[in-house]
């Protein structure tokens, strides 16, 4: 077998090596662009947690432990740090930032801001590893085993070399597997490279492999199963380049189409409205009526509600978290029908195994959307814990001393 | 010329008697035809929200109740970028750039929204709008149509048979070139009758579509030269397959992603969050409104003191609290303006990169014109962003002059602690109504056709190199 292999190695064509080194290659530039990426973001992250933290010591120059002051001035910095995969397929540059500040004041308004990012770049789609092995992968893979047995055929050598005993476990198979084997190892080098650098664990690691694997693996059934057939190689390679396109380009972009029309969504600028009209009617409506509805959420506060005339910040805390209370409902489904439509797409993927296994990918490297869905999950969770922290301090009168600004939660922790 | 003629008519039928091509270019009608139609109601339907949504903004504002006017500062407004007619054939970067911006005073806030946001990750494949299926599509339809037009007849003998008949090399390829021409045609005709549907919407943005369908025909019509020249060039069918396909993905997928990477990281762009804290930073150090000591503001407070020869600043003729809003004010959007600015150049000149990287891959010189011509382009946005940004600093300004005119500073003053007072500072409703709401029709038509220049330009060179190396094809071999 092994000297099967080799000889196949050898009578390997000079385009075809070129092709696999330009494979291998754009698979590295891909891993090492998402390095780069998971880098700058790391950076990024880092950065803002600094200069907030400049930040908050300024607003404690002059809030002087006021909590009020610091519930209305402090923001708190939150992030999806890159897992030990994002590299796969980052998400620096996308429209959900990987890092932003958020107030404790009425959170529909801040959860839904967009990264200062380039539209154009992200139109454009990402060059990383998982476009390699969805896209360029079988290409490669179909450009080598289309022709598996008409080449020979046109060439006139086909019926002689069927006719040597054991043609199918001396010849066929191992040109079919090494042809196979060296795309494999074109993307898994520097993936497993990639691994190495970020300390990737193990069996991460070999998850994503896997799905290298089984992608390399459906195409090669697939472009056998039509170079089976007897037809010339062009026909042959123009049906399969036809599949490769409607798999990886036409159904995706059509379901999406699709998918979209099926599954509509509540009006997020009505509800933003709404979050903004309820909040604002807090300044007319009567304290006690305020209150009083603060109170049915936070029924331990009712001792503590009672206003006078005069601005106090613990009414104006109250009716911010009314406003997100008010359209809480509303916001809950819209999140709920993005999650219906990841749903479908992710249904799509078991039709198609290249989609799933690109969605896979993505869902490793956390930039898919179930992943966009669960930092707004722990966004809203992260929020209540400081409105909680800081509602003590606000009803209770107790300044906010040094020590008790720093134990203010912590995201992530 | 007759002859060339012929040979197309034959090449024609041939085309026509192929299973293969004609099942494809059926498909293709018929997914472009899908593409036009959902993409001219979905395009519709966002104009329309976007269009009420901005309306319901305006009333909101325009009917509030008597208020203080710093309040309305707070209560702000909204901006929505509008969508074009010409937004159905060619969406561009709309579903990746945030649609909605809250207007207030202090603050320059991000944009939400966008379909990119609210949709399964399959919108990372690409979105089946009509320029989608003639950037991505046709150009590959062509090629399954006609690589082996010129070389599958020599391989089989007949382009000898053909010359021993006195038909030149240069004719055959002529007219193979003008066949594929009109199955190229043929294509893109659901795709440029959306764009002509679109158009006879809006009668003004008639110049600037014919503008893109002369951009697109530009686009295929390099594809046909191509093929023509691989089918011409190649050692077999099989290979002119190939290295067509290999071209296509490289020209359309690859490239266009890789300049995308390329361009993040040589300018990178800093997060919104770092840009804030950074402005919060250098405000600070301008003027600090928090310290009572601030020398800006004690000097500002001191300038208006001396001007009006007063001693206290509740003698001034004004509010001063107002006054001193509108300073505020000032100075941090002169931060706003200069930090956007940053972040809008840094993606220009990300931009400029992906034009400069289209000499290699002239389908982004063709979405670049395409997305300019619909202004659903980058400098669209970015000049929907200021415009969102310079009608919240004038609303914002107007409402600080109402606080220091209309509103009485013993009363201002006193507000927080005496319902009183409170009712005084607050001034007329009809103050909201007489403000003027944001109104932003997009780039002009003549900035559209500017920036559809430079990517024209490239599909010209691209023309001519490839007519150039076609006429010494057909020379080539007849020497």
């Amino acid at each position: 077998m092994i000297a099967a292999l080799m000889r196949e190695w050898r009578l390997l064509a000079g385009p075809a090596r070129a092709g696999l080194a330009v494979l291998a290659l754009l698979a590295s530039v891909a891993v090492a662009l998402g390095l780069a990426d998971v880098r700058q973001t790391r950076a990024d992250i880092a950065r803002v947690a600094a200069l907030e933290a400049r930040e908050t010591a300024a607003i404690a120059g002059f809030a002087k432990g006021d909590a009020g002051e610091f519930g209305y001035y402090r923001n708190f910095p939150v992030w999806r740090a890159p897992g030990d995969l994002a590299f796969l397929a980052p998400a620096r540059g996308d429209a959900v930032p990987a890092v932003m500040r958020i107030r404790i004041l009425a959170l529909e308004g801040q959860i839904n801001d967009n990264e200062a990012a380039n539209p154009e770049l992200l139109l454009a789609g990402r060059f990383d590893f998982a476009f390699v092995t969805l896209y360029l992968g079988p290409l490669l893979l179909i450009a080598l085993l289309h022709d598996l047995w008409s080449g020979e055929r046109e060439a006139g050598r086909l019926a002689a070399l069927d006719s040597l005993p054991w043609a199918r476990r001396r010849l066929w198979l191992p040109r079919a597997a090494i042809r196979c084997g060296l795309v494999a190892l074109a993307l898994l080098v520097p993936l497993a490279a990639g691994g190495v650098i970020e300390g990737t664990a193990a069996e991460r690691l070999a998850l994503a492999a896997a799905l290298v694997l089984a992608s390399i693996g459906f195409w090669a059934l697939v472009t056998l199963a039509v170079a089976r057939v007897e037809a010339a190689s062009a026909t042959q390679a123009a049906v399969l380049a036809g599949l490769w396109f409607a798999i990886t380009l036409v159904i995706p972009a059509a379901a999406h189409l699709a998918i979209n029309a099926a599954v509509p969504l509540p009006d997020a600028a009505a509800i933003a409205r709404e979050n903004r009209e309820e909040v604002h009617a807090g300044w007319d409506r009567p304290k006690t009526e305020t209150m009083a509805r603060f109170v049915a959420l936070y029924p331990a506060y009712a001792a503590q509600a009672q206003t006078g005339v005069a601005f106090t910040w613990k009414w104006y805390f109250a009716f911010q978290a009314l406003g997100d209370e008010a359209v809480a409902a509303d916001s809950a489904s819209r999140d709920a029908g993005i999650a219906r439509r990841e749903a479908q797409a992710q249904a799509l993927g078991w039709l198609l195994p290249p989609i799933k296994v690109a969605q896979a990918l993505q869902g490793l490297a956390g930039s898919d959307v179930a992943a966009d869905l669960a930092f707004k999950a722990d966004l809203r969770a992260y929020h209540r814990r400081l409105r909680e922290y800081h509602y003590p301090y606000l009803f209770g009168g107790a300044p906010m001393t040094p020590a008790d600004v720093a134990a203010a939660p912590v995201w992530g922790q | 010329m007759s002859r060339v003629r012929t040979i197309a008519a034959a090449q024609l039928r041939l085309f026509v008697r192929s299973r293969l091509a004609v099942v494809a270019l059926a498909l293709l009608l018929m997914l472009s035809l899908i593409a036009a139609v959902t993409g001219a109601g979905q395009a519709a339907r966002m104009a329309a929200d976007r269009a009420t949504a901005q309306a319901a903004s305006n009333s909101a504002f325009a009917n509030q109740p008597d208020r203080h006017p710093h309040r309305m500062v707070h209560y702000g407004t909204y901006a929505l970028r509008p969508l074009g007619p010409l937004a159905a054939f060619d969406p561009g970067v709309d579903a990746f750039a945030g649609s909605l911006i809250f207007l207030e005073g202090h603050r320059q806030n991000a944009t939400t929204l966008g379909a990119a946001r609210e949709s399964s990750g399959l919108i990372r494949f690409g979105q089946l709008a009509p320029a989608f299926v003639l950037r991505v599509l046709v150009p590959l339809l062509l090629v399954f149509v006609g690589f082996a037009m010129v070389v599958g007849e020599r391989q089989s003998g007949l382009t000898t048979l053909q010359l021993s008949h006195g038909a030149s090399l240069r004719d055959l390829i002529a007219g193979k070139a003008l066949a594929l021409g009109a199955v190229a045609g043929v294509a893109a005709l659901p795709a440029l009758g959306a764009l002509g549907w679109a158009a006879a919407q809006a009668p003004a943005d008639a110049g600037i579509a014919l503008m893109m369908a002369l951009a697109a025909l530009l686009w295929l019509g390099l594809w046909v030269l191509a093929i023509t020249l691989v089918s011409a060039r190649a050692a077999s069918a099989q290979s002119a397959l190939l290295a067509l396909v290999l071209g296509w993905a490289v020209v359309v997928v690859l490239v266009p992603r890789a300049a995308a990477g390329v361009a993040a990281l040589a300018y990178p762009l800093p997060t919104k969050a770092e840009t804030d804290l950074v402005i919060h930073d250098e405000l600070r150090r301008m003027g600090d409104s928090h310290n009572p000591d601030d020398p800006h503001f004690a000097a500002f407070k001191a300038g208006l003191l001396r001007r009006y020869n007063v001693a206290l600043v509740e003698d001034l003729p004004f509010n001063y609290r107002g006054a001193l809003s509108a300073e505020g004010e000032r100075l941090t959007s002169l931060l706003f303006a200069r930090h956007a600015a940053d972040t809008a150049a840094i993606q220009m000149r990300q931009h400029d990169l992906l034009a400069l990287i289209g000499l290699a891959s002239p389908a982004i010189g063709f979405a670049q014109a395409s997305m300019a011509g619909a202004g659903t382009d980058l400098a669209g946005h970015i000049a929907f962003l200021d415009a969102a940004e310079a009608h919240r600093y004038r609303l914002i300004q107007s409402l600080n002059g109402l606080h220091t005119w209309q509103v009485k500073g013993a009363a201002d003053a006193a507000r927080n602690r005496d319902p009183i007072a409170e009712r005084q500072s607050r001034i007329s409703s009809q103050f909201w109504a007489q403000q003027r709401p944001f109104a932003h029709a997009g780039p002009s038509v003549a900035a559209r056709m500017a920036g559809m220049l430079p990517g024209l330009a490239v599909m010209l060179v691209w023309a001519a190199l490839l007519v150039w190396l076609l006429r010494r094809a057909g020379m080539g071999a007849e020497a």
